[in-house]
């Protein structure tokens, strides 16, 4: 039999082609956005996008992967995050030994060194300390969210540099997604303490995500898939809001982005059915 | 037209920078609220409106900006509201951040009111701008309208009576009708106190309407914490009426993936608001109320989101005033009524008056045809699956046909003594199912044997049909020997259940009650040991005699356990379970056991004696004491640790008799090095507290201590004092040692001795 390898070469790589069609999915539901926000920039619905707030319980791994996802996005929103646990608690030697830190005053790069000087090894394979490298990339410490004041600017993260801070100078966000049904609980809860003094509506949503690095990944894409989603119709919102834009839209762009939220959150349900979420409209 | 674009675009580069700067220093709100306010007035473009909108309610929400400085702006920016709202304002973005600003600058305004009543100018504005506000409010597009509940809420907040935290310092009082004085000439507090209540209203209509917005109910749900916390007034008010709410119940059968998301977040967000309340005030009067409604919330919320098809069938039913318990019942109180013909004409006979059904192939089915295995297969599953209600019915409908029998055949027969004829004829010629006359043999035929022990009464006279005679329930067949070992067995696990329930119930009981000693009865409580007491008879005296019959036929029933053995095994798997706790009942097990070894072998020679023969088999007692204490004592050696003295020291001392194998046992112990102490110990107590032992012990201790090393320094002392010529073997000569043990141990010496 002839054998003639260009032929096996062929052979397998004409099946191996049709996989990476998967991957373009994704960006083509993101393009979209982008394009519209690009078409749509005229004359100054300028660069107007949701704010964010992401929310887990230690403001170290959920919650900022989260955060990193929201202000890397091609959109980069505004995006704060908050844990809402009463101390930060990373994993330490065993199970009761937890490595705890104070939320507000204890930065990621001081969380880095320490672990690093404890144990080099153990808390580079756990991927703590890949996760508090990045964390530290993207701001300067863990907060806490029951001690965030809504509507006290935040100058000095934007000063720090904080990844997302643009847009978030003035200490609100329109939504606030949680990573933990605890978490979702807390905030409603801390809200309904605070007394909502700035009469300004904000969606609370919780995507339950499990609590590890892998689940973290996957749960901030699905965050930002969501975000996405929310965005898109918030920005149409607005932009057909004009004096003769809204009121000429005919169905489903009559409805505002508040009365799709419900919808928009059943829709992502569906596509993430592992993610159970839950969500609500409270008050900051 | 791209200059003006170019114009704008500088503009809000203007005004971001400038926001940007009272961000960083709030002292810059005046100047800038006054610069801007012309640029981003009503007649400005939408866009600047819409960054002014903005600005404004940012402002007047900022934590940064004091509530003096807010209420002096809030003068300014009054007028320039009222223009925008009147335009009329229709771009919801802008309306939004209006209403945000409004719902913050009321209760600032308020309080200014109230320290200068001569501002009555200001009040007209604030009174305007609010009656815009909730005349257009139902009109608004949803944004506008969730924005316009929160003013409802601080409008309620404003005028109902809060708290007065300090009445020496009325400025740092929160902002309630509590802060206005009697007489003020431009606030009425009777009026201001009706509109809110009226307010109210509104704001909790939400929750009575048809079909409820998820929007407007989590919005009115998140911010009415507030109110019931501060407005004592209200606050039961608001509570009952979330209290009427069910998500569930408010909405329509197509469960769309929204519909389910929007119930689930109303009742969570119900749920977070009561909890709220529960945390604040833990002893609040409603709590039961509020806990029975979140139950209640997590119940229906399973009903919904995950088995949506099971609430198709609900509005079905008249639902109202009925609760959930009620329509539950009448779920299951309504089984197909019988019909129930009635009885037909002619003479009464068993067939017709147990027939029921109408169905006459039914009814003319003779059973008999069926091969009885067949019977059986179909008639057990349908006996599982009778319907409580149906047997009611038809066990009534037989019942009434038969008195109602009864009661004519009564006459019938008084009729017919006083006539001497025979009747049934007269009748039974209409009917076409006539049967010409009862026949005896075609019930017995029909129906089982029971009808068959009436027959030889039957003929006599009809009426006797009816009267049961005596049945004796026959005799059990008699148990296999498997059968009743299997049944005592169950019976013997039952008592190991009552075991574990005493133990686990009576624990604190026990502390109370003294021990009572010898004056007490077995088993006269029926506690924990009472029941052991119980078991450890039940193993060594209930078979007494009727095990010896078994050793004759050895060979088979050996592999068969007589049940008074699987009772020890179980016996002996519990102990061992926790043999420290449990050592009573081992001590109370083992007396029993080796008392019945007595009785048995004493037994035993008086039937020797009697019957003189030499049957070897009848002198062979079987001793069980030594068996089961051997068990014992190795399934716990291994256990003991060093620290475990006391239990075996009362193990040793407390059983009956101590043998040979018992003593080499415990020796074993010093094997291990870690509890060579432990045996010496043991032993040593048992040399100086049971001379009847003494020998066997230091015969032991002797062993002991030749051979194993680590046991020297512990077992030389006790030697040298009972044994001073250790050194040498084996020498058995202990006689002024005795003298050595304390008097009551000598007293419990002869006491042992006597049972030895």
């Amino acid at each position: 039999m002839a054998y003639d390898p260009r032929r096996v070469n062929t052979g397998s790589t004409t099946p191996q082609t049709p996989p990476p069609p998967p991957p373009p999915p994704p960006e083509s539901s993101a393009t979209p956005i982008t394009e519209m926000d690009a078409t749509q920039n005229e004359p100054s619905s300028d660069s107007w996008k949701l704010k964010f707030c992401t929310v887990c319980a230690s403001n170290n791994n959920r919650s900022m992967e989260a955060h990193l996802r929201l202000s890397a996005a091609p959109t980069a929103f505004p995006v704060i995050s908050f844990g809402t646990g009463s101390l930060v608690r990373l994993p330490g030697p065993s199970i009761t030994q937890p490595n705890v830190y104070h939320f507000n005053s204890t930065s990621y790069n001081q969380m880095y060194q320490d672990l690093y000087e404890k144990d080099e090894r153990l808390y580079r394979n756990n991927g703590i300390l890949n996760m508090l490298d990045r964390n530290r990339n993207l701001k300067w410490g863990p907060e806490r969210f029951q001690d965030w004041t809504p509507g006290l600017p935040r100058l000095e993260h934007l000063s720090k540099g904080d990844k997302g801070a643009i847009g978030t100078e003035g200490g609100v966000v329109d939504v606030i997604i949680t990573c933990e049904e605890r978490c979702w609980d807390a905030v409603v809860d801390d809200l309904m303490n605070k007394g909502a003094a700035l009469n300004r509506p904000v969606h609370v949503f919780n995507v339950d995500i499990k609590d590890n690095h892998e689940e973290a990944l996957l749960g901030g894409k699905a965050i930002l898939d969501l975000a996405n989603r929310l965005n898109e119709a918030a920005v149409a919102q607005r932009s057909s809001h004009g004096p003769e834009g809204w009121e000429n839209g005919t169905g489903a762009a009559r409805q505002s982005f508040d009365e799709l939220v419900p919808e928009i959150l059943a829709d992502w349900q569906e596509l993430n059915p592992n993610l159970p979420a839950l969500w609500t409209l409270a008050w900051l | 037209m791209a200059q003006a674009t170019d114009d704008l675009a500088n503009q809000v580069v203007q005004l971001n920078s400038a926001r940007k700067l009272v961000l960083g220093d709030a002292a810059f709100y005046p100047q800038i609220i006054s610069g801007i306010l012309p640029i981003v007035g009503a007649h400005a473009r939408l866009e600047l409106r819409r960054w002014g909108a903005d600005f404004l309610a940012e402002t007047f929400s900022s934590p940064m900006l004091a509530t003096a400085q807010k209420e002096q702006l809030a003068q300014n920016v009054l007028q320039s509201i009222q223009e925008t709202l009147q335009l009329p304002e229709t771009d919801s973005a802008v309306l939004q951040s209006l209403v945000q600003t409004v719902a913050s600058l009321y209760p600032l305004v308020f309080r200014h009111i109230v320290n200068h009543p001569e501002d009555a100018h200001s009040w007209e504005k604030m009174n305007t701008i609010k009656q815009e506000i909730l005349k257009r409010m139902d009109s608004f597009s949803c944004p506008v309208k969730i924005c316009c509940v929160k003013f409802l809420q601080r409008v309620v907040q404003v005028q109902t009576p809060g708290l007065i935290a300090d009445p020496r310092r009325p400025d740092q009082n929160e902002t309630s009708l509590a802060i206005l004085p009697r007489g003020h000439t431009v606030l009425m507090i009777p009026h201001l106190e009706a509109e809110a209540s009226g307010l109210l209203d509104r704001l909790l209509a939400v929750f009575q309407e048809e079909s409820s917005d998820a929007l407007l109910v989590n919005a009115t749900l998140n911010c009415l914490a507030p109110l019931i916390r501060t407005r004592q007034s209200i606050a039961n008010k608001i509570i009952n009426t979330v209290l009427d709410f069910y998500p569930a119940k408010h909405v329509q059968p197509p469960f769309t993936p929204t519909v389910r998301v929007s119930v689930k977040s109303m009742e969570r967000t119900a749920r977070a608001l009561l909890i709220n309340v529960i945390k604040k005030n833990p002893s609040h009067p409603m709590l039961g109320k509020m806990q029975v409604y979140i139950e209640r919330l997590m119940q229906s919320r399973l009903e919904v989101t995950e088995d949506a098809s099971r609430k198709r069938g609900l509005p079905t039913e008249p639902t109202d005033g009925l609760d959930t318990a009620k329509r539950a019942r009448l779920d299951a109180m309504t089984p197909p009524v019988l019909q129930i013909p009635p009885l037909p004409p002619g003479p009464a006979t068993f067939d017709k008056l147990f027939t029921l059904t109408q169905d006459i192939g039914l009814s003319s089915f003779d059973v008999k045809q069926l091969p009885p295995d067949l019977v059986v297969k179909i008639a057990v599953p349908l006996l599982a699956q009778v319907n409580q209600s149906m047997l009611t019915q038809a066990v009534d409908a037989v019942r009434n046909r038969y008195e109602t029998v009864t009661k004519e055949q009564n006459l019938a027969r008084i009729k017919q003594q006083q006539q001497q004829q025979p009747q049934p004829v007269a009748t039974a010629d209409e009917d076409d199912d006539y049967e010409p006359e009862y026949q005896p043999m075609d019930v017995a035929e029909k129906d089982s044997e029971d009808v068959g022990a009436f027959e030889p009464e039957v003929p006599d006279v009809q009426a006797e049909l009816v009267s049961l005679g005596p049945f004796v329930l026959p005799q059990p067949p008699p148990l296999s020997e498997d059968e009743a070992g299997e049944v005592g067995r169950s019976a013997v696990s039952r008592v190991f259940s009552m075991i574990n329930m005493a133990e686990t119930s009576s624990a604190p009981a026990k502390a109370k009650t003294q021990q009572l000693g010898f004056t007490r009865l077995a088993g006269s409580n029926f506690d924990r040991d009472a029941w052991v007491l119980l078991l450890t008879r039940l193993a060594t005296r209930a078979p007494a005699g009727l095990e010896s019959g078994d050793k004759l036929a050895k060979g088979q029933s050996s592999r068969r356990q007589p049940i008074s053995d699987s009772i020890r095994e179980t016996l002996y798997r519990y102990i061992l379970e926790d043999f420290r706790g449990r050592l009573n009942i081992t001590i109370t097990w083992l007396n029993e056991e080796w008392y019945n070894d007595r009785i048995q072998m004493r037994a035993a020679a008086s039937a020797r004696d009697e019957e003189d023969n030499d049957d070897d088999e009848e002198a062979v007692v079987s001793i069980h004491y030594d068996t089961w204490v051997l068990r014992l004592l190795d399934g716990i050696l291994p256990y003991l640790d060093s620290r475990d003295i006391k239990v075996l020291v009362r193990f040793l001392s407390e059983i009956p008799e101590v043998t040979v194998d018992i003593t080499q046992r415990v020796a074993s112990l010093a094997k291990d090095p870690e509890r060579v102490n432990l045996c010496v110990q043991a032993l040593m107590y048992l040399i100086m507290f049971r001379p009847p032992a003494r020998e066997m012990c230091l015969n032991t201790l002797e062993d002991v201590y030749q051979t194993y090393e680590e046991s020297r320094p512990a077992a030389g002392k006790v030697l040298a004092k009972w044994r001073p010529q250790q050194t040498q073997p084996v020498e058995p000569a202990t006689n002024g040692a005795v003298d050595a043990a304390p008097p009551a141990a000598q007293a419990e010496a002869q006491a042992s001795a006597a049972t030895e």
